[in-house]
């Protein structure tokens, strides 16, 4: 399979030349760069947490809710997190 | 995407001693839904109104343009994440050591570029070897 960005590069090619499956208008394209772009001059990416912070813990519920703690996992090791806005 | 590919190096990150955790603001009946559908074999958890991703700072709203715009779409936020302020977090992944320290943040404002979880993988390989 393709890597990662290559997908993504694919995917963003397809939905912004408007054509189907998507049929994304062009305001709308033009709508999302300006929101990215903004979202960009925020400063968001610097504000976060960084390499050498401490990780904050946590305690939720899993897809089958059931309580997961962060904790837990790194007694048995590392832990990636990755942060997903949503399938919609 | 993001969740394919990163099904994709769970068995490697596992064999490293590892593992592997998705936040999503998105209610429980959407996990569990997204969960099935892409056969995962890490956990997605309900960041319920965003108290993690507040935490590592990963938080914006979505300006009022751009609401209206998904709308249009037929994406409601406040549907998925019982969330009405339309707030959602920006992508990043993190690798966090045993102690509890943040030793690899990648983070981008811009949803289309990622990191590639291959990298994941070394960053992982070279905690694991350097402890």
């Amino acid at each position: 399979m393709a890597e990662l960005q290559q997908r993504l590069d694919e995917f963003k090619k397809t939905f912004e030349s408007g054509a189907p499956p998507y049929n994304a208008p062009h305001e709308a394209i033009e709508t999302m760069h300006r929101a990215t772009a903004e979202l960009k001059a925020t400063g968001i990416e610097g504000r976060s947490l960084k390499a050498g912070d401490p990780a904050p813990g946590f305690t939720l519920f899993n897809q089958d809710h059931v309580q997961v703690a962060s904790s837990d996992l790194l007694r048995q090791g590392p832990l990636v997190i990755s942060f997903f806005r949503g399938h919609w | 995407m993001e969740l394919e590919a990163l099904q994709q190096i769970h068995s490697d990150v596992r064999a490293l001693g590892a593992e592997i955790v998705v936040l999503t603001p998105e209610l429980e009946r959407y996990t569990r839904a997204l969960h099935k559908k892409l056969n995962l074999t890490f956990d997605i958890l309900t960041d319920l109104h965003l108290n993690v991703a507040s935490q590592f700072r990963l938080v914006f709203t979505l300006p009022d343009y751009l609401r209206d715009l998904y709308k249009s779409f037929g994406s409601t936020l406040d549907r998925f994440h019982d969330e009405p302020e339309y707030r959602l977090p920006v992508p990043a992944r993190y690798v966090v050591d045993k102690l509890g320290t943040i030793r690899s943040a990648d983070v981008n404002a811009d949803y289309t570029v990622r990191s590639e979880p291959s990298e994941t993988v070394k960053q992982l390989q070279r905690l694991v070897g350097s402890q």
